[in-house]
């Protein structure tokens, strides 16, 4: 499709000069789409080793990517594959899938003190509830996944595809998070058998005991109080790693992209997501505002033309004479409604782009809306070309 | 201006005859909106309503054009209250009104251990969030029920199945006591047809479709809950046949100078934007048609809003739209 605008910048190069670029944004926006585009469009700048970490990606991109399994070895996608899409491939490019249970497993792995209480905690039947449930975790398990790859020095480039998060939060303040839930030294210390600390916050904490025996068994507390202790136990690890992760979060080498439409929702979140951003002091480095609809539908011109087919009544008739065969009444109207719903869509798209404004001079890409799902590598090619800067 | 579906026809008085709509999907595919527009549409029928927002983001409050509200409901619209869910707020309140426990005044150090416990012990927070829905459809205020009808915004598809089995859950884990008779009284409320159902909303792109389709099976087959509607958000309402396109065809490439002359303007963009509405048009069908294929349900489809920000003038657009397509 041809976009008559000019794109902003070659966003690949303003980029590519990162370690990590973390791709985040409201749900639905095609974020996983632009992050394997992303990863594509750099594998062919730079003779780098570029690894995207995708969450959950449909099932199509996922085989356009070679991802027919869920587990966390990257897959390398072939310079010849790259090639067909067009691009020319400097670098090489790998793909991975994050497995969530498996993240948590290695974490447990990696700070339980001893094997004993590693197989507890794998063991036990709280260990499911809390590696599902609790928030943030999928946000942290893949920064978990981002720190192990990038330490390993195997890639130059690694692109993450976040998770969708129910709010900028949840992922920024992951690290923290994690540290505070392996940390619950109240509990641990409520449900112990030295029950001697009970005295000291009787006022509080006795009768919430007392409630809590009472809903839920005192059986129930006191292995959930032997869960926490174990857990307990990866405090000082964990708490060193959030420490770490933060730290690549907020480096110099790591960039953040906001990926937005310019729905209302998705967009609104997408501002919301740059203030905070700001906020945590993250390096905002690009926003790629994705399903542009092409200039022409804001062309004034077609819009008298769209007016005169809907409200001239001798439109039809003058059509019939043109074309010499039977045109109805319905067809012109028909016709001009298209071109205005769209017009009509295109002009408050177009009014969002400057409430970007306030951000300062942060590159912006615009990505146009494709032809068809983005379910192939050709047609991530492409976007990866317009990422460039070099569309066709 | 789309083609009128029999099947949607009537889809809005059932719900809204209900007491407790429970709307969820895939992220992105407008849940809020639709439930702030049911919201509204009940309460133009004249019953008080209390919206539910279950993720407490605020969304529901603001697509009210109200600040978010807090775990207290407030009168956000006419006759339509709101509240966001906070389940140690839930919890605090079910001690006192069934434990007779004084509310903590600072929880600050036990909420985390709330949480640890909450997030460790499997379905609680579930169970407070679905007992408080269920709570307030029982509540009465000077003798009569404080709400006439309860419209969730639910959690995302993927973690509102786990709510609403949750009182199912708990009453596998306890066999007698208090625990137990009221997650009866939760699932007898829940699983009901004739007072709660499920509405699903979907967007036409492939995965909120593949995703919608996903949740009605499930929700069919574990969830113990009746299915309302599926709601197609944001579908490009005007359609273009094939012939009405190749007849715009033939004038841009035959008559080009006479068409733009007669016309007032160029006329190749005019084309490339009904080209584009035409694929538009054709995908919103097939995803609209996938959809009929596979559920159980009506599919409403509501054309798509064109608004700069999400806030209540929006919110009454897609109420109106979702009015002409379900009354």
């Amino acid at each position: 499709m041809s976009v008559g605008t000019p794109y902003e910048v070659d966003l690949v190069e303003e980029l590519a000069r990162h370690d990590v670029i973390v791709c985040c944004g409201a749900g639905g926006v095609g974020k996983t789409t632009v992050s394997a585009a992303l990863g594509m469009a750099i594998a062919a700048a730079r003779p780098s080793r570029v690894l995207v970490l995708t969450i959950d990606p449909a099932r199509r991109l996922a085989t356009a990517l070679g991802l027919k399994t869920i587990g966390t070895q990257p897959v390398v996608i072939a310079p010849e594959q790259l090639r067909l899409t067009g691009l020319e491939p400097r670098g090489e490019m790998a793909a991975a899938m994050l497995d969530m249970k498996s993240e948590w497993d290695r974490l447990i792995d990696r700070y339980a003190p001893n094997s004993q209480i590693r197989n507890r905690i794998l063991a036990s039947p709280f260990y499911k509830g809390i590696s599902e449930a609790f928030i943030g975790s999928h946000e942290y398990m893949a920064l978990e996944a981002l720190y192990r790859f990038h330490s390993s020095g195997e890639y130059d480039c690694i692109v993450v595809d976040t998770p969708p998060s129910r709010g900028a939060l949840d992922f920024l303040e992951a690290p923290t998070r994690i540290t505070d839930f392996v940390g619950v030294r109240l509990l641990a210390w409520l449900a112990g058998p030295a029950r001697v600390g009970w005295r000291a916050l009787n006022f509080t904490a006795a009768p919430f005991l007392r409630l809590a025996d009472r809903l839920l068994g005192g059986d129930v507390l006191q292995e959930l109080g032997a869960f926490v202790r174990d857990i307990e136990t990866l405090y000082g690890g964990v708490q060193q790693r959030a420490e770490a992760v933060s730290r690549l979060l907020r480096s110099r080498n790591t960039a953040f992209a906001v990926v937005t439409t310019l729905e209302a929702a998705p967009f609104a979140e997408s501002v919301f997501f740059c203030t905070k951003l700001r906020e945590y002091s993250m390096p905002l480095r690009a926003v790629v505002v994705n399903r542009v609809l092409p200039d022409v539908l804001r062309d004034r011109g077609a819009v008298r033309a769209a007016t005169t087919l809907i409200e001239d009544p001798g439109i039809a008739s003058w059509m019939e004479d043109e074309l010499g065969q039977p045109v109805d009444a319905e067809t012109p109207h028909r016709l001009g409604e298209a071109f205005l719903a769209l017009n009509e869509v295109a002009e408050a798209n177009s009014a969002q782009m400057t409430r970007l404004a306030r951000f300062g001079r942060i590159p912006i890409a615009r990505l146009p809306l494709a032809d068809r799902d983005v379910s192939d590598l050709e047609a991530l090619g492409h976007l990866a070309r317009w990422l460039q800067g070099r569309p066709g | 201006m789309s083609v009128v579906d029999m099947a949607a026809r009537g889809v809005l008085d059932r719900l809204l005859s209900r007491r407790i709509i429970f709307v969820t999907g895939k992220g992105g595919t407008g849940k809020s909106t639709i439930a702030a527009a049911l919201a509204l549409l009940a309460s133009q029928s004249g019953k008080r309503v209390l919206g539910i927002d279950v993720d407490a983001k605020g969304d529901l409050s603001r697509l009210l054009g109200a600040e978010p509200a807090g775990f207290k409901p407030r009168l956000v619209q006419p006759n339509v209250s709101a509240l966001a869910m906070r389940p140690e707020e839930s919890l605090q309140e079910y001690l006192a009104v069934y434990f007779k426990v004084p509310r903590f005044t600072r929880l600050t150090p036990l909420a985390r251990v709330f949480d640890f416990v909450a997030t460790g012990v499997p379905g609680t927070k579930e169970m407070l969030i679905i007992a408080k829905i269920a709570y307030e459809e029982r509540r009465s205020e000077s003798g009569r029920s404080a709400w006439d009808i309860i419209i969730v915004d639910a959690a995302a598809s993927g973690h509102v199945l786990p709510q609403l089995r949750a009182a199912r859950s708990m009453m596998e884990l306890t066999r007698g006591g208090i625990i137990r008779s009221q997650a009866e009284w939760v699932d007898r409320t829940l699983s009901d047809p004739r007072r709660t159902l499920l509405v699903i909303c979907a967007l036409p792109e492939e995965m909120p479709v593949v995703e919608a389709i996903e949740l009605h099976d499930r929700a069919n087959q574990e969830a113990h809950i009746g299915l309302g509607a599926c709601f197609l958000n944001c579908i490009f309402p005007v359609a273009v046949t094939a012939h009405q396109s190749s007849l715009l065809e033939n004038l841009v490439e035959r008559h080009e100078q006479a068409a733009q002359a007669r016309l007032g303007g160029p006329v190749q963009p005019l084309l490339d934007g009904v080209r584009l509405a035409r694929r538009l048009h054709e995908e919103s069908d097939r995803h609209a048609r996938t959809l009929r294929r596979r559920l159980s349900v009506p599919v409403v489809e509501i054309p798509r809003q064109v608004a700069a920000t999400p806030g209540l003038a929006m919110t009454r657009a897609v109420a109106n739209a979702l009015a002409r397509a379900a009354s």
